[in-house]
């Protein structure tokens, strides 16, 4: 499984914060840009949101592990 | 020596406080001055503050009720964590401290505190400077403007 996180205006747009995504058994290992297209968010990720797995900053073609944590994150605005 | 027990890179202490209620910013710097000179240390040469509030206006000039911060529990707090590491060693700061608010905070209510100590004046603002401006760009933190009922994810930061 790989756990999948949308943040702020990206969660609310897809009406969901979280899913777990299995990985079925002898299939290619996802990136998160192929998650992006199956979990129907779009066919590419915008270049404003950004990729983090397990908490830092990644790239959205990181080949992802089984129990990784990806997380979609709109522009950010702190501070 | 200012900080005996370990060179100066290795012993610049930093403090990072996510506020989910109201935080007095001149009560948190007190207790970050009153830590920096514990055990009778040197109290640090230069210190650069910056204390940023909540304007009563949204982006697009209408009055605002309130702002919510939502954050990312775990890679936010890792996220300021590995900035603050770098501004550190890049500038030799001596002692970082970083508050941030989440959740719901009103006009007028303090939103962030910068606090760097260095051995100069030069280090101080430009390590104060560049972490303030890390973390509106690269620490995970999203505003929601509420205003007449309705709230509106902010994309983006206001000009420098």
């Amino acid at each position: 499984m790989i756990r999948v996180r949308l943040f702020a205006g990206l969660r609310e747009r897809a009406g969901w914060g979280e899913q777990q995504v299995p990985i079925p058994a002898g299939s290619p290992l996802p990136t998160p840009a192929h998650l992006w297209r199956q979990l129907a968010l779009g066919e590419t990720i915008p270049p404003q949101v950004r990729v983090a797995v397990n908490q830092a900053f990644a790239t959205d073609d990181q080949q992802l592990q089984p129990g990784d944590e990806v997380a979609f994150l709109p522009p950010i605005s702190g501070g | 020596m200012r900080w005996p027990s370990c060179p100066r890179s290795a012993a610049a202490e930093r403090v990072l406080h996510l506020h989910p209620a109201r935080f007095d910013p001149l009560a948190a710097l007190a207790e970050w001055q009153q830590g920096l000179t514990a055990a009778g240390a040197e109290a640090p040469a230069a210190e650069a503050h910056f204390i940023g509030r909540v304007r009563g206006r949204t982006a697009s000039g209408a009055p605002l009720e309130a702002l919510e911060l939502e954050h990312y529990p775990g890679m936010t707090e890792a996220q300021i964590e590995r900035i603050a590491a770098t501004i550190t060693s890049r500038h030799g700061l001596l002692a970082v401290r970083v508050d941030h608010r989440v959740g719901r905070v009103l006009p007028g209510e303090a939103i962030v505190l910068v606090a760097v100590a260095a051995d100069r004046r030069g280090p101080a603002q430009r390590g104060g400077q560049e972490l303030l401006e890390a973390l509106k760009h690269e620490a995970p933190f999203w505003k929601r403007e509420w205003s007449g009922g309705l709230g509106t994810w902010v994309e983006g930061n206001t000009a420098f």
